[in-house]
């Protein structure tokens, strides 16, 4: 039972993680049609900023992350306005667009920490919140579930509070309705690009310290990305976000009861299966062609 | 929202196929009349730490040799000049330098670090007499005659660190392993510390392989702490940080052996000092006061490490001084052939049937599992982390346990689907 409810806490750790991502790649594809291929270098990003500024040069771990956010937020609007909005008619242009980005990235990554050996960030949350002998949770995954839980709960509110956040709803159902109705789209499509890449860059700087960092670990993220997306549904901020959550505790617990192998193998039939059984995903809802 | 979810699964599929073909080749000119050593490794990606440090560590041995006037081969002085070529551990890339190598930069041999990488290289290697170098014996095959491996004989030595281990703390009786579960390096190791194991009375309780894809190592650290272990061996891992970082985190008091633990000061910065003490593993650091006694055959190993972590401080890995090793031994074997010739300089080598080996206590050896004995196996040391800083406890022979042994080696090997010609 101890194993379980450890596992359970592992998982959602890691949920929190998936969520940031997974919801930010969701909310860049509903409003900009684009399949941001680079989400994963994103976050990579956001974890280099991190080992750069707090374990190279000794800067603070909170104002890491907020120039980690605000580093990966503008590489995010530049990648709209310089890459995805003059190829917005050909959402094929925008993926490879996003692809050569992810490599751009990688090199960038590499020149500055090189591409040897992982760096690793100690964690500036020591210690290990112990609820009883077999139930432990470092307080650096604590922290990092609470800011993840925070900022999502802080998206919920945006998108459903806010002015921009009805704008930026509206034009992810149906842009040319949104135009008719006076939104600026170009505006919007920033607006959810920087919300997008600022949560992925969060996301970096809450992994950093709990992972091994190198130019290529976006690899993971954004397949992991793409399995939650779909499970969720392709579209659904809320599916994406429930998927998370569901997909960690899953992927955790077969990896626990069955193997880590069998837990990768499991996730990505997982999404094959929800792809013949459910297409829409979990709570996704089917758009005519 | 209003994208159709067939055409987000398109582009992702686009996209994979894409992002997969990446390369970014990395070369170094030669020049002539020198003695021209290659490399052709790992120097980006998960496997560049046993790449890249022993680039730097040939260097400072060559810039050594080069400063007091050059090797002797022959009856004439010659230069050494470092080839390297950075294969990413991919395979095509593998071929394309170690052909790069030998037909344009005229490499006299070429060292590599093991693997699918050596297995797509030899049978061309073999077509042109290439002196090929391995550190993974398992990669030896009745058809590799020029392929040898003459410093680590990966993972044979774990034997020694699981014996020690036994004699020092016989309290310790039953074990976890946990690694990656590829063949070339975690399931060789898997079996090896098995065999080591179960001679040494130890139960293994539980064993976890897995993929190179895991980003969280908590369940995994979870799933075998659940069996109550009193050893946490890591047999071959890319993530021993995050493991050890794992342990920490789940309140593990148990030993831990691990076939080496490189950046050990990452994870005493991760976990702490007391909890990284203690921990056994085989690859020692060269300022270690026992590499200046009698039987070791490597050059001033304290000015090396010195000047090692002088020229980069930061990059230190159990092969900074394998591959050096590596290419002194195939300097004595080019001396003692008087040539650089590839079937020279391996009868020279294997017509000593005690070579000099780094550690000492050198023999040839492998027919019994690969078909060839073109293996170099003698002492190895066990190490332990004291203090913050890596120690040699001792230097126990590999090949002693192996003449004992074998059989079970044999046995887990084949249990495991390894190769082997027995």
């Amino acid at each position: 039972m101890e194993l379980f409810l450890q596992s359970i806490a592992n998982g959602l750790v890691q949920g929190g993680f998936f969520a940031l991502f997974a919801v930010g790649l969701v909310l860049i594809f509903g409003v900009m049609g684009v399949v941001n291929f680079a989400h994963g270098e994103l976050v990579m990003v956001g974890a280099f900023t991190i080992w750069l500024l707090h374990a190279q040069y000794g800067l603070g771990y909170i104002p890491a992350i907020a120039v980690a956010i605000v580093l990966v937020t503008v590489i995010g609007l530049v990648m709209e306005r310089l890459l995805f909005r003059p190829t917005r008619a050909d959402p094929l242009a925008g993926l490879i667009c996003s692809i050569g980005i992810l490599f751009i990235l990688q090199v960038i990554a590499a020149l500055i920490g090189g591409d040897g050996p992982s760096k690793q960030v100690p964690p500036p949350y020591q210690g290990t919140l112990v609820m009883f002998e077999s139930l432990r949770i470092p307080y650096q995954r604590v922290f990092s579930l609470a800011i993840s839980v925070a900022a999502l709960v802080s998206l919920w509110f945006f998108l459903t509070r806010t002015r921009y956040g009805w704008a930026l709803r509206a034009v992810a159902l149906d842009r040319e309705a949104a135009e008719l109705q006076g939104i600026n789209t170009n505006r919007i499509s920033m607006v959810a690009i920087g919300v997008g890449t600022a949560l992925a860059g969060l996301a970096g700087g809450l992994i950093a310290p709990l992972t091994n960092i190198n130019p290529h670990m976006g690899h993971n993220v954004i397949v992991t990305a793409f399995i939650v997306t779909i499970v969720g549904g392709v579209g659904s901020l809320s599916g994406a976000v429930l998927a998370a959550i569901l997909y960690a505790v899953f992927h955790t617990l077969i990896t626990v009861y069955f193997g880590a192998t069998i837990a990768t193998i499991s996730g990505l039939v997982l999404m094959v299966v929800v792809l013949i059984v459910k297409p829409t995903g979990l709570m996704g809802v089917r758009v005519s062609e | 929202m209003g994208i159709s979810r067939r055409k987000f699964i398109q582009a992702s599929a686009a996209g994979t196929v894409a992002a997969s073909t990446g390369f970014s080749p990395l070369t170094f000119a030669s020049s002539h009349d020198t003695v021209k050593i290659g490399m052709n490794i790992p120097m980006t990606g998960d496997y560049a730490p046993w790449g890249l440090p022993g680039l730097y560590g040939c260097q400072i041995v060559a810039d050594n040799l080069n400063a007091s006037g050059g090797v002797e081969i022959g009856g004439k002085k010659h230069k050494i000049e470092i080839v390297s070529y950075d294969h990413g551990y991919d395979i095509e890339k593998a071929v394309q330098g170690y052909k790069k190598m030998v037909s344009q930069d005229e490499a006299d041999m070429v060292m590599m670090l093991g693997g699918a990488t050596v297995g797509a290289v030899m049978p061309w290697g073999e077509r042109k007499n290439v002196f090929t170098t391995t550190l993974l014996c398992s990669d030896i095959t009745p058809d590799t005659e020029h392929l040898v491996a003459t410093c680590e004989s990966h993972p044979l030595y774990v034997v020694t660190g699981v014996e020690w281990l036994a004699k020092n703390h016989p309290d310790a009786k039953t074990a976890v392993i946990v690694t990656n579960n590829d063949v070339e390096y975690g399931l060789q190791a898997a079996a090896t510390f098995q065999a080591a194991f179960e001679v040494a009375g130890i139960e293994v309780v539980d064993m976890n392989l897995h993929g190179f894809d895991v980003t969280d190592f908590a369940p995994i650290v979870s799933s075998v702490l659940a069996k109550n272990p009193d050893i946490f061996c890591m047999a071959t891992s890319f993530y021993t940080t995050p493991l050890m970082e794992q342990l920490y985190h789940q309140g593990y008091k148990g030993k831990v052996i691990s076939t080496t633990l490189d950046y050990h000061e990452e994870v005493i910065a991760k976990t702490s000092q007391e909890f990284v003490d203690g921990t056994i593993h085989q690859f020692p650091a060269f300022d270690d006061p026992k590499l200046t006694e009698d039987g070791i055959n490597f050059p001033d190993p304290g000015g090396f490490d010195a000047e090692f972590r002088k020229r980069h401080p930061n990059d230190w890995s159990a092969v900074s001084w394998e591959y050096p090793a590596i290419m002194l031994n195939w300097l004595e074997g080019a001396k003692a052939a008087g040539s650089t010739d590839s079937d020279k300089v391996l009868k020279a080598l294997q017509s000593n049937p005690n070579p000099e080996f780094v550690f000492g206590g050198g023999k040839w050896w492998g027919k019994e599992l690969w078909g060839r004995d073109n293996v170099v196996i003698g002492r190895w040391p066990v190490v332990v982390i004291e203090g913050g800083k890596t120690r040699i406890k001792e230097f126990a022979s590999v090949s002693d346990w192996l003449d004992k042994h074998s059989d079970v080696l044999i046995k887990y090997m084949k249990s495991h689907g390894l190769r082997t010609v027995s």
